[in-house]
């Protein structure tokens, strides 16, 4: 089974441009109940992800006050490199590749850069065992 | 973030950018218009001075004082007669001019004739404000409110620029500390700096005692020349000074207002720091130490 097949299409996650504050980011994840955003430029390209615990240990290291920290841009406090997998990859190798990471999210990028869905563990793991038939 | 460079200037006067490694740009003249002979004559006396000096700069006087602490102070010259007023300071001196405006309506006509409109820190945060100040498609002067936080004035950068303007000058004209007393937070200018835009130091009204003396406001000027030496060696675009021939007749801010004949001394030491300061950068390289990663 492939990616394309399971991941979440865009309007399912937050996907944010470049410009979004922090705290935006924040109420974006809050609304899709997923830990994780996708920022990106004005072609869709993966500029980078912001995650649950990319601000937690932000929180352990940032010395601003909440109120300067929260108008900071996302894109400031994200994961410019992160994993990615491509549209046409396996479950397996996704999962394999979540666990190596120790991740629960997978941005899926075409080759070109342009993010066009975003794997997340658990729908993956129903698809492999067979749940949802 | 890279830094923007806006420039000022349209027409048949002087262009002036400020921002990124460029000169330090001067920004001063009277508080308010007190008169067209007097703008003219104190245009041509900083005029001088920046000549000597090398040094681009923009004249600024005011049309209205919309934040005069009692309602006898001096209010203005009006929209009409105040932009005739710097139309020829235009005309006269080729210089950019700048001017604030506290009422959105007042907008299209600053627009028309400043190069540079100010929006007054007081209404730094108003939306129609702002609105109004982007739509003029001048660069807009943003002075920081006493009450905000350096890093709260990016709400109102991005109101400038989803109105569509992204020419943009914040100033630290300094912060509350509790009632009547203003303090520089050196900090607020690579904090604003952060926008991408370039920063400039209001030096004059950053030694204001605001409405301390019950119906006006005092001021410490002796102070002037540390607070500059301190933010052009911080690291600054653009120095904001108001000036006068006679500070203690000025109608407007006469006890924070520069006696002009210590203007060449200020520039001249501001100058200096500036230059030092890019050296450093050139030496030493951009400052990182610590930055949040």
């Amino acid at each position: 089974m492939r990616v394309s097949e399971i991941m979440l299409k865009p309007e399912k996650f937050p996907v944010l441009p470049a410009r979004t504050l922090l705290k935006e980011a924040l109420e974006a994840m809050g609304r899709s109940n997923l830990g994780i955003a996708c920022i990106v430029d004005e072609r869709s390209h993966l500029l980078g992800i912001l995650t649950d615990g990319d601000i937690r240990r932000k929180l352990l290291k940032v010395q601003k006050p909440f109120s300067a920290f929260f108008v900071d841009d996302a894109l400031v406090h994200s994961i410019r490199t992160p994993a990615t997998i491509r549209p046409s990859s396996t479950l397996i190798e996704s999962i394999e590749l979540m666990g190596k990471k120790q991740i629960w999210d997978l941005p899926v990028v075409e080759e070109s850069g342009k993010l066009v869905g975003l794997l997340h563990l658990h729908p993956a793991i129903r698809a492999v065992l067979g749940m949802d038939r | 973030m890279d830094p923007k460079i806006i420039n000022v200037g349209y027409g048949k006067v002087a262009k002036v950018p400020i921002g990124g490694r460029l000169p330090l740009v001067f920004i001063g003249g009277p508080c308010a218009i007190e008169s067209r002979d007097h703008a003219l004559m104190m245009a041509e006396r900083i005029g001088k001075i920046c000549r000597k000096l090398e040094m681009p700069w923009i004249y600024k006087s005011c049309y209205d004082k919309d934040c005069r602490s009692s309602p006898d102070s001096f209010h203005g010259m009006g929209v009409d007669r105040g932009l005739s007023v710097l139309s020829a300071v235009r005309d006269e001196f080729g210089v950019p001019v700048v001017s604030d405006f506290s009422d959105p309506s007042w907008g299209p006509a600053t627009g028309e004739v400043c190069d540079l409109v100010q929006v007054p820190a007081y209404l730094c945060r108003q939306t129609s404000m702002l609105r109004a100040a982007a739509q003029t498609g001048r660069p807009v002067h943003l002075k920081k409110g006493q009450f905000m936080s350096p890093w709260n004035m990016k709400n109102s950068v991005r109101k400038i620029e989803a109105a569509g303007n992204d020419q943009v000058l914040l100033a630290d004209r300094g912060t509350f500390l509790g009632y009547n007393m203003l303090v520089n937070d050196m900090r607020s200018f690579p904090i604003m700096m952060e926008t991408g835009y370039p920063v400039c130091f209001d030096a004059t009204h950053s030694i204001q005692l605001p409405t301390s003396m019950g119906n006006i406001s005092g001021g410490q000027r002796e102070y002037i020349p540390y607070l500059v030496r301190a933010a052009a060696a911080c690291g600054i675009n653009a120095l904001f000074m108001e000036v006068h021939d006679d500070p203690d007749n000025a109608l407007s801010d006469a006890n924070t207002v520069l006696d002009i004949k210590y203007l060449e001394n200020i520039l001249g030491q501001a100058k200096v720091a500036h230059q030092m300061r890019l050296g450093l950068l050139e030496k030493y390289g951009e400052d990182n130490v610590h930055l949040e990663k």
